[in-house]
This record gives C-alpha cells, sequence and structure tokens, in this order.
C-alpha cells in the first residue's frame, strides 16, 4: 500500500543490514502494520459515527460549530439516514416533533392520595380546602371549584421549540422546555377564564363557552409568548367542591322543577291559546256567514218584491188574501199539532186548556230508519 | 532515524488538532457566552459559531444556556387593597441576554442565584401589585370590571424596572399567573357563603318558577279574552258591513212600504211556525172560515 516500501527485504535507505538489525526491522515493521491497520479502522469508525438515522417520528437538525445547517425550515432533516462530521465539528439533535404532545393542568384540582388515584374516587369532604395540598380555582363571583384541563398540541416550529426554551436541563435540547411554557399557559389560562365566569355559568350554563374560552386563551398566549405550537384540542372539567356537592345539587334539583312548572305553564297557555283562537276564529266565521246570509236574503226579498210589486199594485186586496192563504197553507204543511177550534153557535170561543210540555221530537235518523 | 512523511504528517495533524482544541471554543445556537481574561471578563458573545481565544490560564471561556427558562414564584400571601387575603402564584419565562453583565453580577453565572433574585423580585412585585387592586379586580364576572390582564401586565412592569435599574443582564420575556388561592381560614368562610347562596337560590328559583308560571299562564288567559273580544268586535263589524252592502237593495223597498211590510210579516210568520209548533185556529181565521158548520174539535196529525 505504501510506495516507500517496494521490498520487504530492503530497508528504507536501501542499505544491507546484519540479520539482528533485520530482525528488529521486520518486528518493527510488523508492528507498525499494526498501527497503521488501527489507525485506518479508527478513522473509518471515526467517518462512520457521523452517519444516524431520523426516526419517522422526529426531525433532526445539524449544528455545526454551533450554528445550524441550513437556513429555517430547511434545516430540519426529515426521517431516514444522514450523515454529519463527527463531534466536535458537528453536533446532530433528533427531537419527537410529529407526536401529539400533550399537557394537563397542574393547578385547580382537588389532590388525591396514591390510593385514591388508583381507584379514581374524589377525597372525602372538608369544610375548607389547604392552599397547601388542593388545587382550586376561584369564579367570578368567589366561588371555590375544582378544574382541570388536557391540552393536545403540535410542534410547528421545532427551531423555536428547541432552540428558545429550555427545560433546564444542562444545555441538552428537548421539548421540555416549550411544553413547560404551554403548560402554564394552560394552567393560566383555566385560572383567567374561571375568574371571568360565574359558577353557575361555568359549571352548567355556559359549559361548552367555558371550554372554548380557556382554549382560547391558551392561542392567545401561545401567539403572545410565540412558543411556535398549535393548539389541537383542550378539554376541560370542573366540578364543585365535594363538600357542597349535596348544595349544589339542590339548585340544580330546583331549576329542575321550574322548568317542569315553566313547561307546564307554556303548555297549558298554548292550549289556552289556541282554544281561544279557535273559537275567534268561528266568531268571525259566523259572522261572516250571516253577512252574507243577510245579504242574500235581503236581495232575494227585493227580488221578490220586484216580482210581485206589478200584481200587488193591480189587485191589493186580493193580492194580501192570496198570499195570506197560501202562506198558512205552508205553515199547516209544515205544523206538528194542528188545533182548529169552531166558534159556539152562540159566538163565544170554546175554551181549551194546554199542557205545556211537549215531547221531544223524533229525530230524523230513527224517522228515516 | 528519519521519519517519514505520512508520519510527519500524522503528527503535525495530532499538534494542530492540539492547538486548536487549547484556543478555539464554540458558542450553540441556544448559548451565548462570555471570555475571561486573567478572570475578568472582557468580551461577551452572543452569535453561534466557532471562535479563538488564548488558552488556559490566560482565556477562559464561560457559557449560558440563553433560552426562555421557566421559573415560578411560591404561592404567597398578600393583602387586597379591600383587605383580602389572596394568595398567589406567578411563572414567569425569562432569558439570559447580556452575559457581561449577567456573569459578574451572579458570583461566575449561577443561574441558581439569578432565580434567587428574581424570586425575591416577584415577591416584591407580587406583594405591591396585589396591594393595589381589590379582590374584585382578580376575579369578576362582569368582564368590564375584571382587571386580571392589567395586573399580569403591572407586575411585569414592575419586574421590568427593577430589571432595567439593575443592570442583572436578563430578561422577563413573559410572565403570568399560575394559581390564585384563599388561606384556608378564608376558603372555609367562603364554602360557608357559597352554601348559603346556593340555599336562597334554590328557595328563589323555586319561587320564581310558581310565579312565573302562574303569569305565563294568567297571561294565555288574557290573550285568550283579548282574542275573543276581538273577535266580537270583527264579528260586529262584519255584520254592519253586511247591513251596509244591504242598504241599496233596501232602497227597493222603499217603492211600496205597505207591500214591503206585508211580505216582511209573512215571512216571519212562516220562518216563527218552521217546525215542532202547534197553532190553534178558530173559524174566523182563513181559510178555516170556509168551514163554518164544524162544531166539533178536530186534531190531525
Amino acid at each position: 500500500m505504501s510506495p516507500e516500501n517496494p521490498s520487504p527485504k530492503r530497508s528504507a535507505s536501501g542499505t544491507p543490514l546484519d540479520s539482528g538489525s533485520q530482525a528488529l526491522a521486520e518486528a518493527l515493521r510488523g508492528s507498525f502494520a499494526i498501527v497503521k491497520f488501527v489507525m485506518g479502522v479508527l478513522l473509518a469508525v471515526f467517518l462512520f459515527s457521523g452517519f444516524f438515522t431520523v426516526g419517522p417520528q422526529e426531525k433532526g437538525i445539524v449544528l455545526r460549530f454551533g450554528r445550524p445547517v441550513g437556513e429555517g425550515d430547511n434545516a430540519w432533516l426529515g426521517p431516514g439516514p444522514h450523515w454529519a462530521w463527527p463531534y466536535p465539528i458537528d453536533e446532530v439533535i433528533k427531537v419527537p416533533v410529529s407526536e401529539l404532545q400533550e399537557v394537563r393542568s397542574t393547578v385547580g384540582w382537588y389532590h388525591q392520595t396514591a390510593a385514591e388515584a388508583a381507584m379514581n374516587t374524589p377525597p372525602p369532604n372538608t369544610p375548607s380546602l389547604s392552599p397547601v395540598t388542593d388545587g382550586y380555582v376561584i369564579t367570578g363571583d368567589e366561588n371555590i371549584v375544582h378544574a382541570k384541563a388536557i391540552l393536545r398540541y403540535r410542534i410547528i416550529d421545532p427551531s423555536r421549540c428547541v432552540f428558545e426554551f429550555t427545560g433546564n436541563t444542562n444545555g441538552g435540547f428537548g421539548l421540555a422546555g416549550v411544553s413547560n411554557a404551554v403548560q402554564n399557559a394552560l394552567n393560566n389560562a383555566l385560572v383567567y377564564t374561571t375568574a371571568h365566569y360565574s359558577v353557575d355559568n361555568m359549571l352548567t350554563y355556559e359549559k361548552a363557552k367555558f371550554n372554548e374560552d380557556v382554549q382560547r386563551r391558551v392561542n392567545e398566549l401561545v401567539a403572545r409568548e410565540n412558543l411556535g405550537v398549535a393548539v389541537d384540542q383542550c378539554d376541560v372539567e370542573s366540578i364543585e367542591p365535594g363538600a357542597l356537592k349535596d348544595a349544589f345539587e339542590k339548585v340544580t334539583g330546583a331549576t329542575q322543577d321550574r322548568n317542569k312548572l315553566l313547561l307546564a305553564a307554556h303548555q297549558s297557555a298554548f292550549a289556552t291559546l289556541s282554544t281561544a283562537a279557535a273559537e275567534a276564529a268561528s266568531i268571525t266565521n259566523r259572522a261572516e256567514s250571516s253577512r252574507s246570509n243577510l245579504v242574500a236574503s235581503i236581495s232575494g226579498d227585493a227580488d221578490l218584491f220586484q216580482r210581485v210589486l206589478p200584481r200587488y199594485q193591480a189587485n191589493r186586496d186580493l193580492f194580501i188574501q192570496q198570499r195570506s192563504v197560501e202562506t198558512i197553507g205552508h205553515i199547516l204543511t209544515n205544523l206538528n199539532d194542528k188545533i182548529f177550534l169552531p166558534t159556539t153557535r152562540d159566538g163565544k170561543p170554546i175554551e181549551l186548556r194546554l199542557l205545556l210540555n211537549r215531547k221531544p221530537p223524533k229525530s230524523k235518523t230513527t224517522t228515516g230508519q | 532515524m528519519k521519519y517519514k512523511p505520512l508520519t510527519l504528517a500524522v503528527g503535525a495533524l495530532l499538534i494542530v488538532l492540539f492547538v486548536l482544541l487549547l484556543v478555539m471554543f464554540q458558542v450553540r445556537q441556544s448559548e451565548v457566552a462570555i471570555v475571561t481574561t486573567f478572570g475578568k471578563p472582557t468580551r461577551p458573545i452572543t452569535n453561534p459559531g466557532p471562535y479563538f481565544k488564548w488558552p488556559w490560564p490566560i482565556q477562559k471561556v464561560y457559557k449560558f444556556d440563553q433560552r426562555v427558562r421557566n421559573f415560578e414564584s411560591q404561592f404567597t400571601e398578600d393583602f387586597t387593597s379591600d383587605n383580602n387575603q389572596l394568595m398567589t402564584k406567578v411563572y414567569v419565562g425569562w432569558r439570559i441576554t447580556d452575559p457581561a453583565e449577567f456573569f459578574p453580577r451572579f458570583a461566575g453565572g449561577s443561574v441558581t442565584k439569578a432565580e434567587q433574585a428574581l424570586d425575591d423580585m416577584l415577591a416584591k412585585a407580587k406583594t405591591a401589585v396585589v396591594g393595589n387592586h381589590p379582590l374584585s379586580d382578580f376575579v369578576n364576572a362582569d368582564p368590564q370590571r375584571i382587571k386580571f390582564d392589567a395586573i399580569e401586565s403591572e407586575m411585569r412592569s414592575y419586574l421590568e424596572s427593577e430589571l432595567s435599574t439593575n443592570d442583572y443582564g436578563f430578561k422577563i420575556v413573559f410572565l403570568g399567573i399560575k394559581r390564585l388561592g384563599f388561606p384556608q381560614s378564608v376558603a372555609t368562610k367562603v364554602f360557608d357563603r357559597m352554601t348559603s347562596e346556593r340555599n336562597f337560590l334554590s328557595s328563589q328559583l323555586e319561587n320564581e318558577g310558581k310565579e312565573q308560571a302562574a303569569k305565563i299562564r294568567s297571561k294565555a288567559d288574557r290573550d285568550a279574552a283579548e282574542m275573543l273580544s276581538s273577535a266580537d268586535a270583527e264579528a260586529t263589524r262584519i255584520v254592519g258591513r253586511g247591513y251596509a252592502e244591504a242598504a241599496d237593495t233596501l232602497r227597493t223597498f222603499q217603492q211600496n212600504p205597505e207591500l214591503a211590510n206585508f211580505l216582511l210579516r209573512l215571512s216571519a210568520l212562516e220562518d216563527s211556525l218552521k217546525e215542532n209548533s202547534t197553532l190553534v185556529f178558530d173559524q174566523r181565521q182563513p181559510p178555516f172560515d170556509l168551514f163554518p158548520w164544524v162544531a166539533t174539535n178536530s186534531v190531525s196529525r
């Protein structure tokens, strides 16, 4: 491999050597070969140590003499194998940015012992809360309630997350710093939003809006503090203190009772009004039909009048007699009872006594059958 | 013995590397550094990259993480301006900005010492700002009256004025309230108040429900009555309109009122005796005057 050693039998100077020196030279050459081999291997290891793999959930960045290689987002390497100079020239940073990150609020919820947490039961009710152990938040109307939140977010600007925030980890690179900042933004959002809400709106009437407002505040802080993350989802849970559970339930019960009362009242009001509306409609309809009856009957009468007027004018008495008799004839055919009382010979009328208790007329259906 | 060129090259490289290690250092993206000459800070470095210095013991480099650090105050109790006891805990994001100021200020750039100073400042800021506000500025359901944001920015500007008058070499990036609370004795009173508020509320709801239900019912009754009376009025109007419409026709009867009267009487007579009527006649009544000889009762059905 080396041009300096054309023949193993000769030294570098080409001078023939005695056997002892030759043996020494041989031994030296042999050990040199080993040293060379080891050096070659070391060099290879040195160069190969520059290979690194970025995992599927990760992004990587190379710092050359402390400065990122590449500009902005282009500096970040996607999943796959990559190569960089070994330390101290280059330094490789890998962060799991594609994973959905999650933080939980650390203020506002009651303290559970390990046993209670395992059983997922709340702690026993106490008539007060200690600021040292118990978390709670204060509502706008100075009530004490418990609230907690889970926030899911993504890293959208890894450079900001990694190079602008530290988790106090001795200069290492990671997402702990930004996670801390997001967590405190969430804590602040919880305290802030609760401070703006009355206890009833927060726990009962505007639960969804409360959740939205917490998320809005987190978004606001994330933008203001430029954390380089995007919030995906925020779930808030809030509850009254255990000691006041009965008192709160009483109000809930009273609310339901009131709603039931109101519903019943509305229903009966609706029934009253629709009955009245129907009746009003029938009143006006009746009026409408009596109006048209009136008009029609008067115009019918007028027609009749016009027709009979010439006959009447021709012979008034005859007409009157004719019509009277005709009418009485009509009447008589329709009458139920007709009683004729002839006068006695002396011209006095005959006395007649009536029992005014008429039987109801037979209904028409019965007569029909 | 003579040296081969390769050996020479390797030797030279090793020497160069050794010297470089002595005189070179790098500042990472996340760091700032200060170079001290015989212990005195002489050269601050705020941009990342490779740099040269004189070898130890002449010059020495101190590097600081310049990224935003999270720090939280104690959860301590202060009096609000309306004499309520309120406990507050505040978090701040702070970062080292000027290594030349930071390094000499905090015994060789100790972050722990800096945090102690920050803690003292925060405690003072909290006492000052909490004392300036009534409790209703911290928590208030009325968005016009709550001053949560203002309180946070007052605390921040308090810290910032402290920082600008003293050369600490770090700055506040953000500040927020992390927790609000009451001392335990106050919390007990709050619980009592909440209980009585709940009791009041439930009895109020009960009464309110009854009252509103009664109101709804009586309003419906009133509306129904109104509807009926206005329907009656409308009916009268409708009938009146009928009379008005008939007025033209009625003029026809003026031609001979006597005949009109007669016809009217006839039809009234006919209408009134349409059904279920019993009529008693004597023989003077036409047409029964036709049989004057009959002297017995005759009932026909």
